[in-house]
Formats: structure tokens, sequence, C-alpha cells
């Protein structure tokens, strides 16, 4: 384990390190990105404008942290984004710098379904007044001109405490629109937000989207309102209402700084910084066991409603009726042919999407439908392999149906399925790794939050591949533990 | 003890047939008694046996078990079973346990004795049938006929009233047969009321009080083991009895595996009970095929025993031959001597389609 761990870390750092010196990269203007490998954000505004442009090679990323870390790693040569994302203080750490700054800027505002208009109306009463009241220009000037190169006290206006519960899709988790710190999100955009609960005496609750999925959460009625940097285009408007837009943001095309020179450190201080950066730093290992905890939650919830469900399904596997034997086959069947993403992402935003379930009982419930079938298909094999005639020496000894099943095949069955089991438990608990998608921060996505505050993709990942490691190592013991024991009086 | 009337097995095949395996099955069990049941196969048998612990739930008709009706619908099935033992043709081990635990499992759990008792008297049981030394290793590591040794001590373990013994020989290599049979001919001497399903016809005249002799889904005839044997009243019975065992090898070519027909042979001498006849028939057979028959290659080579007359026999018949092989010129006298001295008998005589040579060993 040790060893393997040292290999990981060696590579990991040798890719990290790669790379040499080359000419910097210079935009006059839109036109000088022809036979570039561009980057953006899949789902933003540059992914609609550039995908229409065949003289790029044009890559999508899921989050800021991975655009940034694709730039960095030049995987790409040119990084567009919102200027006001990659800031002057990201830029500084991570060595980039604006290459060109469009001059054109975009109105930025909240995103909300168009039956919700009395949440449109307040927000944007409430920026009027503060516009008025010179209240807006203070924020901006906290968050827009301060933010951007001191680090001061995070502005925070206290929460409502009860009522009906705002929804707030967050489609970005950066500084200073709208970020999460210590398990509470900061953020102009979500001080706005509490200015707005403040009026209806309503908390927030908030979560955080994929920039893919988060325009489906308001869509499917699963969230009230987007916020994270949402420009105000005419094919958003056709379809969604917006609050007054509060301000506007440039895109910027980004580059490697060639000449800032980053300055190398030693594996043991890279290391030694990358851990007090992502873990240390403003508690940032809470994500970790938060993301543990969801992690563990939904699996064991999930492999113990599966295993009951599996139960079920092997009974009518069993019965003497015939559709019942339909049904089970047309269950293996669609559950063979669907990935797991897919029939998470219908559950949760089809099936269950105003049905109030929270959403990781819905990851619960779309993993035990999957671990049923495999579970079934374990105690289908296991218990098949006992032969007959153990049931029929214990019934002719004198033991009852239910107890012949239960001292005498049922142990010899966990035996043998054990290893299957074993294999199915630790399938379902990195298959959970993308729960992520429907809004839970799990393990996986913990690691996506650091990522996406430090911009550094090396020590997160790590840490969470050990984790998991060390999960599937517990589970391998705990179910030794539950083997039944040798010697059987 | 048990009293059987008018019971019937019908299944229905998944293509619509039905089969009465068991047509109308009477008899009345008394303790004490050694049953065998014989008959050819396919008559019921085991189903017969089967039916009485309820394994095989009979149709119809009535069994009655201790003055209960034990088909009667809430009768605790499994109390009757703790009573009436049952010893299967592919012995049935609890595979996870020891020897010794799958003797004492049943006590421990069902009479709920303690472990000392239970493992006091399983070592005992153990002792009885020759196996106290294997009370802690595996089923998996003893051969078959350990195995059944295993599976009588395991069911007398619970103190039956009667046994069933549903082919307890049939899966065993026939080396290993008479080991079986002797820890049942025991039980039989300590007065145990069993039935015996059995294709041992020699064990079953030997060791039984009594012969129910099953055919077509009933007991075709029912009586004392020396007057079914010998003096069956019926003419199927008779036939039955009197059948004659054999095992036929065709030898075309000089090619043929003589290795394997010499462990066949040593196979039927053993399965029926004739292992001394064993030796004769190789040297009969050897010193024919080298002095004579390898002249008459295609040729057929039938061993036969009755199990009622106890006579066994070779025959050598060639087809489309006259005359006999022996009487054939360049025949040494000496052979003839040699196998004379190997022989009770030797008849020549021709048959419907050639020629045949018969040595009455």
């Amino acid at each position: 384990m040790k060893k393997l761990l040292l290999f990981f870390l060696l590579i990991l750092s040798l890719l990290s390190c790669s790379g040499g010196s080359e000419q910097g990269i210079v935009l006059q203007s839109e036109a000088d990105l022809s036979g570039l490998r561009v980057g953006t954000v899949s789902g933003s505004i540059y992914d609609l404008q550039l995908s229409s442009r065949k003289d790029i090679t044009l890559q999508l990323f899921n989050s800021e942290s991975d655009l940034l870390q694709a730039l960095k790693n030049r995987k790409i040569d040119v990084a567009v984004h919102d200027e006001v994302v990659f800031n002057a203080v990201v830029r500084k750490e991570n060595g980039i710098k604006i290459a060109l700054l469009e001059e054109q800027a975009f109105p930025t505002a909240f995103m909300m379904r168009k039956d919700n208009s009395e949440l449109a109306q307040t927000l944007t009463a409430i920026q009027e007044r503060m516009e008025a009241d010179g209240s807006m220009q203070r924020l901006k000037d906290y968050w827009l001109t301060d933010r951007y190169t001191q680090e001061s006290a995070y502005s925070h206006i206290p929460a409502e405490p009860s009522g009906k519960p705002i929804r707030v899709a967050a489609a970005t988790d950066s500084s200073p629109i709208s970020f999460l710190i210590d398990g509470e999100w900061y953020g102009i955009e979500i001080d706005l937000l509490r200015e707005l609960g403040r009026e209806l005496h309503r908390p927030l609750e908030i979560k955080r989207y994929d920039s893919g999925s988060c325009i489906m959460a308001v869509s499917s009625g699963l969230a009230d309102v987007l916020c994270g940097c949402i420009f105000v285009t005419p094919e958003r408007e056709e379809q969604f209402l917006f609050s007054k837009p509060y301000h506007s943001y440039h895109p910027a095309y980004f580059v490697l700084d060639t000449e800032a020179g980053m300055e190398r450190e030693s594996l043991i201080t890279g290391i030694k910084n990358g851990v007090r950066k992502n873990i240390l730093v403003e508690n940032r290992w809470k994500f970790i066991t938060d993301g543990l905890w969801e992690t563990l939650k939904i699996s064991f919830l999930a492999i113990l409603l599966g295993s009951l469900l599996g139960v079920g399904l092997y009974a009518m596997a069993h019965s003497r009726r015939g559709w019942m034997h339909a049904f089970v086959k047309l269950y293996n069947g669609f559950i063979a042919g669907i990935p797991e993403l897919v029939l998470l992402l219908i559950l949760f935003y089809v099936v269950f999407a105003r049905s109030g379930v929270p959403s990781d009982m819905v990851a619960v419930m779309a993993f035990a439908l999957f671990f049923a079938s495999g579970a079934s298909d374990i105690y289908e094999t296991s218990l098949g392999a006992i032969p007959h005639g153990q049931t029929e020496a214990g019934l002719a000894l004198g033991f009852t149906r239910v107890q012949t099943f239960f001292h005498i095949v049922l142990p010899q069955a966990i035996r043998r399925g054990l290893p299957l089991y074993r294999g199915q438990c630790v399938s379902l608990l990195k298959g959970t790794s993308i729960v992520g998608y429907i809004a839970i921060q799990d393990l996986t996505r913990a690691g996506d939050i650091i990522r996406s505050r430090t911009f550094d993709a090396v020590i997160p990942l790590l840490v969470v591949t050990l984790i998991y490691f060390l999960l599937v190592w517990l589970i391998g013991l705990l179910l030794k533990l539950a083997t039944p024991k040798k010697k059987v009086l | 003890m048990i009293t059987v009337s008018h019971l019937s097995k019908t299944y229905y095949n998944p293509d619509g047939s039905i089969l009465h395996v068991l047509k109308d099955v009477n008899c009345e069990i008394n303790p004490g008694e050694v049953i065998s049941i014989i008959g050819p196969s396919g008559t019921g048998k085991s189903t017969f046996l089967r039916a009485l612990n309820l394994l095989d739930p009979p149709t119809g008709g009535s069994i009655v078990f201790n003055g209960e009706n034990i088909l009667a619908k809430d009768y605790p099935v499994h109390k009757m079973r703790q009573k009436v033992g049952m010893v299967f043709q592919n012995f049935n081990l609890f595979d996870h346990m020891t020897v010794l635990e799958n003797v004492m499992y049943a006590p421990c759990k069902i009479k709920k004795e303690s472990l000392e008792t239970a493992r006091e008297e399983g070592l005992a049981l153990l002792r009885k049938v020759g196996l106290a030394e294997k009370a802690d290793v595996y089923p998996a590591s003893l051969s078959g006929g350990q195995k059944q040794r295993v599976a009588i001590a395991r069911c007398l373990a619970m103190r039956p009233e009667v046994i069933l013994f549903d082919e307890p020989t049939s899966a065993l290599d026939p080396t290993m047969v008479g080991e079986v049979l002797s820890v049942i001919r025991q039980l039989a001497k300590e007065g145990m009321t069993m039935l015996i399903v059995t294709h041992e016809m020699k064990f079953a005249r030997d060791v039984s009080t009594r012969i129910f002799f099953m055919n077509e889904g009933i007991i075709y005839e029912d009586g004392p083991a020396r007057q079914v044997f010998e003096k069956p009243r019926r003419s199927a019975t008779k036939a039955f009895v009197q059948r004659i065992r054999k095992e036929v090898f065709q030898i075309d070519d000089p090619d043929f595996d003589f290795p394997g027909m010499e462990t066949r042979i040593r196979r039927f001498c053993i399965k029926y009970n004739i292992a001394e006849k064993c030796e004769p028939a190789f040297q009969a057979c050897q010193l024919m095929l080298k002095e004579v028959m390898s002249a008459y290659m295609p040729f057929t080579l039938r061993i036969t025993h009755s199990e009622l007359s106890a006579d066994t026999s070779l025959d050598f018949m060639v087809e489309g031959l006259e005359s006999s092989p022996l009487a054939a010129p360049g025949v040494s006298p000496a052979f003839l001597e040699q196998l004379r001295s190997l022989c009770k008998d030797i008849v020549e005589e021709p048959t419907t389609r050639g020629f045949r040579v018969k040595l009455s060993l």
C-alpha cells in the first residue's frame, strides 16, 4: 500500500512539473484564436459562441478548476472565461495572465422559471433600492475591487432562521461570485440573495450544480433560482425569467504567463504546501469528512436496501407465477442496459423532480435498484450451488423448512456468495462517486470543491483516492468478520 | 407401526401427460421388521419410500404412523420425521461440518441436547460404524463408503424408530458396498425396524425378514425373503429374481482395450459378490484369447451371472461359425487340459447366428 502510494505521488508530481518554455501567445483580437486549442466550461455562454467556430480546437471542461488545470498543463493554449472568476489573486497564484479582455461586457443576473415572477420582481426591487441608497456600490467595491487583492473577513448577512427555504442552484464555486468556505456560502451574488431572503423572511438552501446540469435544475423545479455569474442572453430570456442585471462582466482570454516563471518547489515542500493549502486552510478537510460521511451513508443504505430488494427479486424469480418471472427478466434487462448515471439523472430530474425527496435518498434508491439486480444474481448462484440433497437431509432429520434453510442451506450459501457480494459492494461504493451530478457533496465532489478553490489537482485527488482505497479495504474486513465461523457447534 | 393404504402418487409432466408412479400401495409395517424393497427400476420403489416421510408427498391414500394420520392437514410433519430416519443414495452429508458435527447437529439443535452429551453419543455412534478416528475431518476427505456410514450414524443420532434406506449402496464403488451393508446388517441384528430399497439381491435375501417386490406401481408380491426368492408366487417376481446379470464385450480387432475389459470384469465380480471367480475368469479369458480366439475376430465375449443360482459363465460367441473353435486343428491338448482345470464345465454349441463356447466358472 505504501509503495503504491509513493509511486502515485512520484507519477503525479512528475506530470505536474512537466513542460518546457515556449513563446507566449499574443492575442490582438478574437480572430487570432484561429488554429489554437481553446478551452472553456461546458454549458457556459462561451461554449455556445465558440462551438460555431470551425478554425479552433474546442475543449469543454466541467468546472473552472479543470479548465485552469488544463491551461497550466498545456493541454490547451487559451482558456476563455469570465474575467472575474480567474481574478488577480488566482492569476498570480497559478501563473496565468489575460491575453485579451473583451470590450463588450455581459449583463449578469439571477435566473428563474417563468412562473416565478415574485422572486424576480423582489430581487429587482431590492437591487433598485440598494442602488439608490449607495449600498450596491459598497457591495461591489467590497467584492469586485478589494477582494481581488486582499484577504479580509467575508461579508455575511445573517440568515433567516425559519420559513420555506429559497432553493438556490449555484453554477459556480469561485470567488467573488459564489463560493463555499467551511460549509458556508459567500460572494457578491450570495449577499444579494441573502438580502432577498431577509425581505421575504425565508432562509437560503444553496446547492452546487455542475455547469452542465444547473439549468436543468431550474427548469425541472429542483431549484427556485440560479446564481453563479449567469449572463443574460436572448436565448435564455426566451425560456427563463431574469432579475434586473446587477453588473456586467467581461469575458477574457487567459494564457500561461511565461515570464512569471513559477518557482519550482522540491517534492517534499510541494507536498507540504499542497496539504496545507488543500486540507488545512479554511478547514478544507471538513469537505473531505462531510463527503466521506455522505459517501458512507449512501453506500451503506443502498447496500442495505438493495440487498433486501434483491431478496424480493430472488423470491419473485422462484415464484410459481409466470408474470413474476417476466418482470424479473425485464427488470434485470433494464438495469443491465442503463448506465448508472443516466438512471440517477432520470430519477432526480424526472421521476422525483418535484416530490421533495432529498437528493441523497434519490441516490440511495438509484444505487439500491442496481444493487438489487446484482444481489439477486448472487443469491441465485450461491443458493443454487447448494444441492437439493442438503435440504432433504435437513428435512429428513426433522428440521422444519425454515430451520433447514437457516441452519443448513444459508451458512453454506453465504460462504460461496460472500466474495461475489464483496465485489458488488466495492463496485457500488466506487460507483457512488457520480452522485455529484445530482448536487450531493460526496467524497469525490469534496475533492472537486477543494480543487475549485485551490486550483490544485494533485493533493485533493490523491487524498480522495487514498480514502477510497481505505474504504474498499474496510468493506473487505467487515465482510470477513461477517463470514460464518468454521465451527458450527 | 406404519399402515399404508391405497397410497398413490401421480406426476403431471410438463407436456401434459400423466404418470402414475404409485397406483395403489397397501402394507403394514411392524416393529422389528427388516423389509427390502426390490423390483425393476422405475416401478416406484424410491417414490414409495420417500412418500413414507413425506419428502415426496403422495397424492392419494393414507399413511398412519403410530396411530396418527400423517397426511392430516395440521400434522406436524417434522415431529414425525424425527422418529423416521432416512439414509440417501447420495449420502447428503453437510459438507460444511466435520464428521462429528454432522452427527451431533440435529440432536443439539432439535432435541436441545447439551454439547457434551451429544458429543459423547456422537462419538459412540461413530465408533459403532467404525469411523471414530475420522470425527474431526470434513466429509470431502472421506470415501463413498465412509460417507454413507457417517450418514447412517447421523440418522441414528436422532434415535429413530424406523430407518428408511433409499438405495444406500447404489452410488458406491463396488469395493465399498460391503462396509456399508455390514453396518446395516449389524442394525438388523439389533432389531432396528428398517425399509431398504436395494438392488443387492444377496444382501436382501440374507438380511430381510420380508420382501416387497414392487412392479407397475404396486406391491406386486409381499412375503418372507425365502419364499419370495425361492418360490415366488407370481411370474413377474420369478423373472425378476431369477434374472441373469451380464456384461458384454464386442471384440473386433487386436486394438481392443483388453486392460479396460479386465477392470470391467473385476467390477462385475465384486458387484455381484463373486470376487473369488475373478481370477479364474481372467485366466480363462487370457488363455482363450491367446490360444484360440485371436483367429476368430470379430467375436463377442459375455460374462453372465445368475444371482439366484449363483452360476457364472464366460461365453465366446462367433457369428457365422458352424464348428467349435476348440475342435479346430492345431488346438493343443495341453491347452484344453489347462482350460478344463479352470472351469466347472465347457459347453460347445451352435446358436441361431453362429457358434458359442460356454465356460462355466
